[in-house]
């Protein structure tokens, strides 16, 4: 208990005597923070938006007019057996053409004439779990055309790569801002905390000379490094707080045509993500400094 | 208690601080280290504390080789060797006892402890009436007698005191002196490396003479100067 009110009563005396110190880093902590909780609220929208692009690819498979039905079928059955695909709908001659005539009647297309026979295919229209393997499953289905059930097969692999394009730089963008972001407010913290440590430096000289442990010598700097970076996160989510109803309600605006939301879940895996990173960072940092400031 | 084993110790620059020491000193001993400015006293007492290493040979302490010691177990050596220096080292934000207990408390010991210990080790020094008293608030002699307690508190086997009067007037020294003389007659063994050839000549203690890194005179009821 002496020892817990030694590292808590030195860590609070290391912030508040230093105290400017303590203050700039705790914003610059918090600027950080906030950046990277932007930073991820933001790629949590576009994340929504690329899912709802991805499941919206689909693969049409046109059946030949003399195909049997039980051919069709077991085409189907097999097609969704495919672990990247979602769904597959069969799509009759007739379903077909009501779709044409309804498109026509709602003045989407000009007017149609009656020719008697009814042209179009029927088709199995096919929905992706993995948009990713597109081309894998067109292909597969490509092998197939002229063995009596498909004609033709139909994709659009340009916007599926486009959509794989952004996912990917999205993921390696975000990772690298991410740390960024954090090697900042460690880079931060380990300053702090030298400074900390070198105004201190008679105390630990005397803690040393009575055998005190290395670790019990770190331990109230280590939790000065985790107070800075509890308070930025304070700061930062309370900043947060007053700027996501007009920051998600722009992003909501500009992506309006998808369903994009941040549930409460998200916002609270948000403010514990911040929370842990910041006493994360903070102990780190602090650790950084005091370790190599004993190793001399 | 101490054991040294043609012990040298040469800095990277190629100077000497010891030079093929031999020395034994048996628990109880009240020894002298003597020897002008840069002798050697000083990286003595560092190579018993393992703030310093041996360049070569062997430095036993209470039955371990100090160099072999892994970082982790410097701080129970350091907990069995007290010392003390001449500036003092008291931290002036704090006050004589909380400077003593500072000791107790970053070495992990419980709350019960930490103030019977400390109030044993003010008593011991004559300091429990200035408990309360910051070390700008003191006088020399007694600061040095707040560091003496800072060290005894841990009850440690060995106390070294480095100069201890250096920075004391002829009255002062002579109650540091005595104090450390009781805490030798207590059972700690006691090695105090001075310049003082008066408390030196008067005490009749063992001596141990350096000069320029070597042992030239071991006595046992030694003087100053040969």
């Amino acid at each position: 208990m002496t020892r817990a009110l030694y590292i808590f009563t030195a860590a609070w005396q290391g912030f508040s005597r230093n105290a400017v110190m303590s203050v700039a880093s705790t914003v610059t902590v918090a600027l950080m923070l906030l950046l990277f909780a932007f930073f991820a609220v933001t790629d949590q929208g576009l994340r929504s938006a690329i899912t709802l692009l991805e499941s919206k690819v689909e693969l049409t498979t046109y059946i030949s007019d003399d195909a049997k039905i039980s051919d069709i079928l077991a085409l189907k059955a097999r097609i969704e057996k495919d672990a990247a695909v979602s769904r597959v709908d069969y799509v009759s001659k007739q379903d077909a053409l009501d779709s044409l005539r309804k498109l026509s009647a709602g003045g989407t297309l000009g007017p149609i004439e009656d020719i008697g026979t009814n042209p179009l295919p029927a088709s199995l229209e096919i929905k992706l779990a993995r948009a990713q393997e597109s081309g894998r499953v067109a292909e597969e289905l490509r092998g197939e055309v002229g063995s009596g059930v498909i004609t033709e097969v139909v994709d659009n692999p340009q916007i599926v790569d486009q959509l794989l394009t952004i996912t990917r730089v999205l993921s390696i963008g975000g990772i690298a801002v991410l740390a960024m972001m954090l090697f900042v407010a460690l880079f931060v913290i380990v300053n702090t905390i030298r400074i900390a440590v070198h105004a201190r430096r008679d105390e630990i000289e005397i803690m040393q000379l009575v055998g005190a442990t290395d670790r019990l010598i770190a331990a109230p700097f280590v939790l000065e490094g985790m107070l800075v970076g509890a308070f930025g996160a304070i700061v930062a989510l309370g900043g947060l707080a007053v700027g996501a109803g007009p920051v998600t309600s722009t992003l909501i605006r500009f992506l309006e045509i998808l369903p994009v939301t941040l549930g409460p879940a998200f916002v609270t895996q948000l403010a514990a993500g911040v929370f842990l990173s910041a006493l994360l960072i903070g102990a780190g940092g602090a650790s950084i400094s005091v370790r190599t400031y004993l190793a001399k | 208690m101490i054991t040294l084993d043609d012990v040298s110790k040469r800095y990277p620059n190629g100077t000497y601080a010891l030079r093929d020491i031999d020395l034994r000193i048996d628990a109880g001993e009240f020894v002298f280290a003597v020897g002008s400015s840069g002798a050697g006293k000083s990286t003595l007492n560092r190579l018993l504390i393992r703030e310093e290493l041996p360049t070569t040979g062997r430095v036993v302490v209470d039955g371990q080789d100090v160099a072999r010691l892994p970082r982790g177990r410097v701080a129970h050596l350091r907990r069995k060797v007290g010392i003390v220096f001449q500036d003092f080292k008291l931290l002036q934000t704090k006050t004589v006892a909380e400077n003593v207990a500072f000791a107790l408390i970053v070495t992990g010991h419980d709350g019960k402890t930490v103030r019977e210990e400390t109030e044993r080790a003010l008593a011991l020094v004559g300091l429990t009436q200035r408990r309360g008293h910051f070390p700008r608030e003191l006088s020399g002699g007694e600061q040095q007698r707040t560091a003496i307690a800072r060290a005894l508190v841990m009850r440690p086997k060995i106390l070294v005191a480095d100069e201890p009067t250096g920075n004391l007037d002829p009255v002062t020294t002579w109650e540091i002196i005595k104090l450390l003389v009781r805490v030798n007659e207590l059972g700690t063994t006691l090695i105090v490396a001075t310049h003082n050839a008066e408390i030196v000549n008067a005490l009749r203690r063992r001596v141990v003479h350096l000069d320029h890194g070597r042992i030239v005179r071991d006595e046992r009821e030694g003087q100053y100067a040969a």
